[in-house]
């Protein structure tokens, strides 16, 4: 292993891992407002919009994730007529696709975790004159996030592995250029440094998910 | 005298099940009336309707002489506020918001709703919990807390909205019999200080030593009312009678 040939292949991989960190924050902080309001419409008294939101996440949970990626970077262009106008950035297709999906995800969470919290939460903060607004912000979501935090911890991890799916679509992420190393060179070590990166990636949101999860136990 | 709750054949089933079959009574102010009664007799459903934790289907609700239900038909969402505002309520299982702590709890809603400023609230919450013996639990989470601690917290919690009028549902019925005690000191202290409350429980005892009227629920309506000289002392009906007499043999 000679660190000449490191230096050279991890400055481009480097480069790669921007857009796979990008990926990764663009669709966390759009899917999981998304993914709470999803949940919202799936509890909704109104029928046809709960419908909606279910069917959302059986179309959204059902279907693979690339079949997604894809469609939204080569499928959308060519719908009739408004295909023309559905032509972006493959980077900001494909971001749709994953917020998209990764919201599907995060309603099915969260509407398991407002199941989990007891109905006389609900029923003290009526009782003490708080509106369903205020309740649900002071009272409900608090204790949401403390029970859906460790299955978010694991799909934000799943998340940073899924963006490696940008290779697919040709976006040059940190796989794409540890690929074309690879091929370029005939050496293994671009494979194990692109590893390595992912690795640090989920240890930095592994740690990141801990703190967040002593700081809501309520202890 | 002025009422400060009137009821009037009350009335809730749930489809073919009535739960409530005219219930009527009335309660002055300062007045304790303890509510007993076999499981699933209504008491519970009677007390939370007062609150509108559940809806009617028939009757009247009157709180200070305001109609929150007349006749079955309730109040604009906004008046109903206004009347259930005057109450405070006490569950079996407390209730407290786990995620805050035990001052926290007590300044939730006061704080949201503006009740007063933030010193006064402050100011408020400290004599709550020095009322209730803990104040050196301010800084607690609910989840470190003993069950009869954490009725205690309800209690002060449901205090801080200064209520007319406190119900409390089976208060002591999660508790294990030690900690049932210091619960039960503090609702007693609250009827010498002259709230008005309405407590559903099942500790004759304590019914009979603080409460100035005992109702006795059966099948959904109010089978017998009294002193609870008359009532423990000689209950007129068979029904009252043998009910006691069971409560008796278990304690």
């Amino acid at each position: 292993m000679s660190w000449d040939y490191i230096f050279t292949v991890l400055p481009p991989m480097l480069k790669g891992a921007q857009t796979t960190v990008l990926m990764f924050l663009a669709v966390i902080v759009l899917s999981v407002p998304l993914g709470f309001g999803v949940t919202l419409l799936m509890r909704s008294r109104v029928k046809p919009l709960a419908w909606l939101a279910h069917t959302y996440v059986y179309v959204m949970r059902g279907t693979p994730l690339l079949l997604q990626v894809l469609f939204f970077c080569f499928g959308l262009p060519l719908l009739p007529v408004i295909g023309e106008y559905l032509v972006f950035d493959r980077f900001i297709s494909a971001a749709i696709a994953f917020v998209l999906n990764y919201a599907a995800y995060f309603a099915e969470i969260f509407r398991g975790g407002l199941l989990s919290i007891d109905k006389g939460q609900q029923e003290a903060a009526q009782v003490l004159g708080l509106s369903k607004w205020q309740t649900m912000t002071k009272v409900i979501v608090p204790q949401m996030i403390r029970v859906v935090l460790p299955t978010t911890a694991n799909e934000a991890i799943t998340l940073v592995k899924d963006t490696a799916l940008l290779y697919a679509v040709a976006v040059p992420e940190l796989l794409y250029f540890a690929q074309t190393a690879v091929n370029r060179d005939m050496r293994l070590i671009p494979f194990f440094l692109a590893a390595i990166v992912y690795l640090l990636m989920t240890l930095v949101l592994t740690i990141a998910f801990k703190a967040l999860e002593k700081r809501y136990s309520f202890k | 005298m002025t009422h400060i709750i009137e009821v009037k054949q009350l009335k809730k089933s749930f489809d073919a099940l009535e739960v409530l079959k005219e219930v009527s009574f009335d309660i002055q102010a300062g007045e304790v009336v303890a509510v007993i009664g076999p499981s699933g007799s209504g008491k519970s459903t009677m007390l939370r309707s007062l609150i509108h934790l559940e809806e009617v289907t028939g009757g009247t609700i009157r709180i200070l002489g305001q109609g929150l239900v007349e006749e079955g038909r309730y109040a604009s969402g906004k008046d109903i506020r206004t009347l259930t505002d005057r109450m405070g309520m006490v569950f079996q299982h407390f209730n407290l918001f786990p995620h805050l702590t035990v001052r926290a709890n007590l300044e939730l809603a006061p704080k949201t709703l503006k009740k007063d400023t933030a010193a006064g609230i402050r100011k408020r919450s400290m004599e709550l919990l020095d009322k209730v013996g803990l104040l050196d639990k301010a800084d607690v989470y609910p989840a470190n807390l003993s069950g009869g601690q954490k009725q205690r917290v309800a209690i002060a919690r449901a205090l801080m909205m200064q209520p007319d009028i406190l119900l409390f549902d089976e208060p002591t019925s999660a508790l294990d019999p030690e900690l049932t005690g210091e619960v039960l000191r503090v609702i007693k202290q609250l009827a010498q200080e002259n709230m008005t409350m309405i407590i559903v429980t099942h500790e004759m005892g304590f019914a009979r030593e603080v409460a100035d009227r005992v109702f006795f629920m059966d099948k959904g309506e109010i089978a017998e009312a009294g002193t609870p000289e008359q009532l423990f002392g000689n209950p007129q009906r068979e029904r009252t009678r043998m009910f006691l007499q069971r409560e008796k043999l278990e304690e």
